[in-house]
């Protein structure tokens, strides 16, 4: 056992030190952890006092000792209740950060579309992870990207080729099992969707026990010219479990990327999504939902970046925040010069539930082109008092109605969810999370 | 079935009072109006009633089918029949008309000790009850009011009422935001629900919905009493006349009644 250092500093770094154990299977990836290890080595890890992290303590992460995830031993949970009917055989799951055979299914999809693990398809030299591994990023500079790198082992790795649509949703399970021991895992997950090709993805990001874990997952998304990604993440990683996430799109010429983060789980969260439009006339969407309370955290840093003319993106990022919780959010909306005709919303709505939540929202926009629209607006309320005595008048009682209302709140951030099942497991997640709090001290 | 015994009521936020001393009296059948200018307490009157945390009864009483309700929560005075059609309804994007129907009427039959209904028998309940106010089915699966217009929400109100068949309904400016011929099937639809058993205090600005309601008595309300009782046409007297000739009377009986 490792004491803990009673200054704040990190940890972490002394991981660098098991990197080397895990290279061997292929050259290009050791090349990459390497160059990732030596980013590492030379980029200090963020605190409070950086603008970008001012927010929130990282003490949580930096105060512990990890262990890398491969000390684990094979787990081989039960894993059904988590599994999506529309995904029974376009499926592919990483427990622990391995990848599973056993339990991953791709044959409801096409011949052409390559889905595989990312590291046997780097282990037998595949062309495609060597063109587009870490070509879709936009986190330079960022030591977590840099320590994604560095312990990069495996991901998902989607290729969907021209004008290939695809109806049958595609579902990545990352599991983290319970564990004796405090654990560091990553994933790197690559979703290339080729000119005029259509997916939908559902990343899902599941805590079985109730341990604490380091899980830095990173995604990067190329919608190709004319292409249509729908992309869900769901976070749902154990209450003790620190998620900090790095997502990233480039959306190329008339391609539309439509995406849903709904976060959960975890103690202390962050996810950084990141769109870039890369040619003119692009749609996207960059909607998020927050369910906490207990002390949980969750940070939302999104960068929405128009750097050509006509482009129409939207932002609806809704938190409800009970008990202790503390939810975070700054939309930076960045407008290049010649970005014109961009119509772009951003909204974040917090709903406040107890007195001890908290709440900090800064949109923020950097405008360099004059003939665009950008509408923007930051709300923080509770429920309101006409709306619950409306419900109470028809009968309604206060959980009742307190309960729809939340819901009702909710909804419009998972309306627009295309994978029924996901739709349905959002729904109930929305229950249950209603239903804790209605249970619990609860003041309006 | 109502009885309001001088009843004085406060803005609960800064004290103000809105109500200064309402005797009420509404039997089972019976149509009541209740009019008044702006300001002078109908629609307090009405929401007081309903059990609004808005505003405190500092004095009187409100007893309903001979017991006190002032102690009970608004869904409590729903369960026992007590209906408020608002003169805002309040929109509720996410919900649908279906959803909260059915947990309303399943709530209050429970409370009321009958039949609780399936999501199947509810349809067919629901289906027939849609005709008295002329609703299109769809309109089940819309969100509740979200980006209805003025006139639709004052229908929904009815329609709720019509699904919940309340013994006492407050229909608090029902009429106003409504064209012609919306008036004419929201009259229609209250007609249609009132009988024997059903109480209906319409609250009012115009006498306008009164052609197609005919009240059993009109009330005038003014500064937070009611001043004034009578029959129909008392309404067409205050639609020629104004209220001014009114402010000079103190108190008034109601139902023969002080």
């Amino acid at each position: 056992m490792t004491t803990l250092k009673k200054k704040e500093q990190t940890f972490l770094i002394d991981l660098l030190d098991f990197q080397d154990s895990l290279n061997g299977n292929s050259e290009f990836v050791d090349n990459v952890r390497m160059k990732g290890a030596d980013e590492v080595r030379n980029t200090p890890f963020p605190h409070s006092k950086d603008e970008e992290w001012r927010f929130i303590s990282l003490r949580d992460l930096y105060s512990d000792s990890y262990q890398h995830v491969s000390v684990l031993e094979e787990k081989d949970p039960d894993l059904r209740d988590y599994f999506l009917p529309e995904c029974a055989n376009s499926r592919l799951v990483f427990i622990n950060g391995v990848f599973s055979i056993k339990h991953s299914s791709v044959e409801a999809l096409p011949d052409d579309i390559v889905i595989d693990s990312l590291a046997r398809l780097a282990a037998s030299d595949n062309p495609l992870v060597k063109e587009h591994l870490n070509k879709y990023t936009t986190f330079e500079g960022d030591v977590f990207s840099s320590f994604s790198d560095a312990f990069l082992q495996d991901g998902a790795f989607i290729y969907v080729p021209k004008g290939r649509k695809i109806d049958t949703p595609i579902h990545l399970l990352f599991v983290q099992t319970e564990a004796d021991i405090t654990y560091f895992t990553t994933s790197h997950s690559v979703i290339v969707a080729d000119e005029g090709s259509e997916i939908t993805v559902v990343e899902d990001h599941i805590g079985l026990g109730d341990n604490k874990y380091f899980n830095l997952p990173v995604v990067e998304v190329s919608a190709g010219k004319e292409a249509y990604v729908k992309h869900t993440k769901i976070q749902r990683d154990s209450q003790e479990a620190i998620h900090i996430a790095r997502t990233s799109a480039f959306v190329e010429k008339h391609a539309n990327y439509e995406s849903y983060t709904i976060t959960i789980g975890a103690k202390l969260s962050r996810n950084e999504p990141r769109i870039s439009q890369r040619d003119e006339e692009v749609k996207f969407t960059v909607d998020g939902l927050v369910l906490i309370d207990g002390e949980q955290v969750s940070d939302t840093h999104s960068v929405m970046d128009h750097r050509f003319p006509h482009c129409e993106s939207h932002q609806l990022h809704k938190c409800v925040i009970i008990d202790k919780a503390h939810s975070v959010f700054n939309g930076k909306i960045f407008v290049r010069p010649h970005a014109q005709k961009i119509d772009s919303f951003q909204e974040n709505r917090n709903l406040l539930l107890s007195r001890k939540g908290l709440v900090n929202t800064k949109p923020q926009l950097e405008i360099f082109a004059d003939d665009v629209v950008c509408t923007h607006g930051a709300t923080i309320g509770q429920l309101d008092e006409e709306e619950v005595f409306y419900l109470k008048s028809r009968g309604l009682n206060e959980k009742q109605a307190k309960e729809l209302l939340i819901y009702a709140f909710a909804l419009e951030t998972i309306e627009n969810i295309t994978v029924d099942s996901v739709q349905k497991l959002l729904v109930d997640e929305v229950h249950n999370f209603t239903e804790r709090q209605l249970h619990s001290e609860f003041t309006i | 079935m109502l009885k309001i015994k001088d009843l004085h009521a406060v803005v609960e936020e800064d004290g103000s009072e809105i109500l200064k001393g309402v005797n009420l009296t509404i039997n089972k059948g019976e149509v009541h109006a209740i009019m008044g200018p702006n300001g002078s307490g109908k629609s307090t009157l009405s929401k007081v009633v309903a059990g609004h945390p808005a505003y405190e009864v500092t004095a009187g009483d409100i007893l309903f089918e001979g017991e006190s309700i002032l102690e009970l929560d608004p869904e409590e005075r729903a369960h026992k029949g007590i209906f408020l059609a608002f003169q805002y309804p309040v929109e509720v994007p996410g919900v649908t008309n279906k959803t909260l129907l059915r947990q309303a009427y399943n709530t209050i039959a429970k409370a009321q000790g009958k039949e609780e209904l399936d999501p199947i028998e509810f349809e067919d309940y629901v289906a027939e009850r849609m005709e008295v106010v002329e609703m299109r089915p769809e309109f089940l699966e819309r969100s509740v009011n979200a980006g209805f217009s003025g006139g639709e929400k004052k229908r929904n109100e009815i329609f709720q009422m019509a699904v919940l068949n309340p013994k006492l309904s407050f229909l608090d400016e029902t009429d106003s935001g409504l064209d012609i011929d919306a008036l004419k099937v929201v009259a229609e639809g209250i007609n249609q629900i009132s009988g024997k058993e059903n109480s209906i205090v319409m609250v009012t600005h115009y006498q306008r919905i009164l052609d197609y309601i005919v009240p059993d008595h009109v009330h005038v309300m003014v500064d937070g009493r009611i001043v004034k009782s009578g029959e129909k046409d008392l309404a067409l007297k205050l639609e020629e006349q104004g209220y001014d000739w009114l402010a000079e009377i103190p108190s008034a009986a109601v139902n023969g009644q002080k």
